[in-house]
């Protein structure tokens, strides 16, 4: 009877902390896309006006912004440091697989985060400019749908992991 | 048979029901008709066994083939 009651305590834990989890994710997305934007904002003034290469410009970009979108920028900057033969795009690419648990981010940003890595270094001034522009915009679309699905779901995952839980423990009482 | 499968379903049925709105508030309605549906299903799997077992006391009780 004990072990049962124990037992159904850890399955209603568990469920709950799976929702919980879950919903955190869906609330770090927004943050996470602001921090890129505020990134990539700082990236084109750096590309712009100080023509700083461009390890040091993802570098530089960081100020200010913390945990892990500055370090998927510090990573990107070093790969492209250390390894002479590898292209932005290469190099976002592995640090974004690297980096796959770590940023709450979802398919369409890890594109457009693709997509900024195959045009970057490639091109001159102006039309970077042009390119991290339309960039920017595309992100704070995302950026507006991601507040609003997290409005919706991070409620729902709560409800969900916790309702889950209790699920499972009457299903197999 | 007891109490239990009646407090099971009972306890089924008022999860399911929070899971329905729950989902109908996010937007997934699809998914809420979805959830309803096992719900559904699995209560209907254990009131079957329970009606079989009824019917073949009837079929005890008056002797029927």
């Amino acid at each position: 009877m004990w072990l049962k009651l124990l037992g159904s305590i850890f399955v209603i834990i568990t469920g709950t902390y799976i929702g919980f989890k879950l919903a955190s994710r869906c609330s770090t997305r927004p943050q996470h896309i602001r921090q890129i934007i505020s990134c990539i904002v700082s990236l084109k003034s750096y590309i712009n006006y100080v023509s700083m290469p461009l390890p040091d410009a993802l570098v530089k970009s960081t100020a200010g912004t913390e945990g892990p979108v500055s370090v998927f920028f510090r990573d990107t900057a070093a790969l492209l440091e250390f390894n002479g033969w590898m292209n932005p795009q290469q190099a976002i690419k592995e640090v974004l697989g690297k980096m796959e648990d770590k940023l709450a981010i979802e398919k369409p940003e890890r594109e457009i985060l693709s997509l900024l890595g195959a045009n970057l270094g490639s091109m001159n001034r102006e039309e970077q400019n042009k390119y991290l522009n339309m960039i920017q915009e595309q992100l704070e679309n995302i950026e507006q749908e991601a507040v609003k699905t997290r409005d919706q779901n991070s409620k729902m995952y709560k409800y969900l992991g916790v309702c889950g839980g209790l699920a499972v423990v009457i299903l197999f009482i | 048979m007891g109490l239990d499968l009646l407090f099971k379903i009972a306890g089924v049925g008022i999860l399911v029901s929070v899971f329905h709105t729950a989902l109908k508030q996010a937007g997934k309605e699809d998914m809420a008709h979805l959830c309803t549906l096992a719900g559904f299903t699995l209560v209907l799997l254990w009131v079957v066994q329970l009606l079989g077992r009824l019917f073949s006391t009837v079929q005890d009780v008056f002797k029927l083939l």
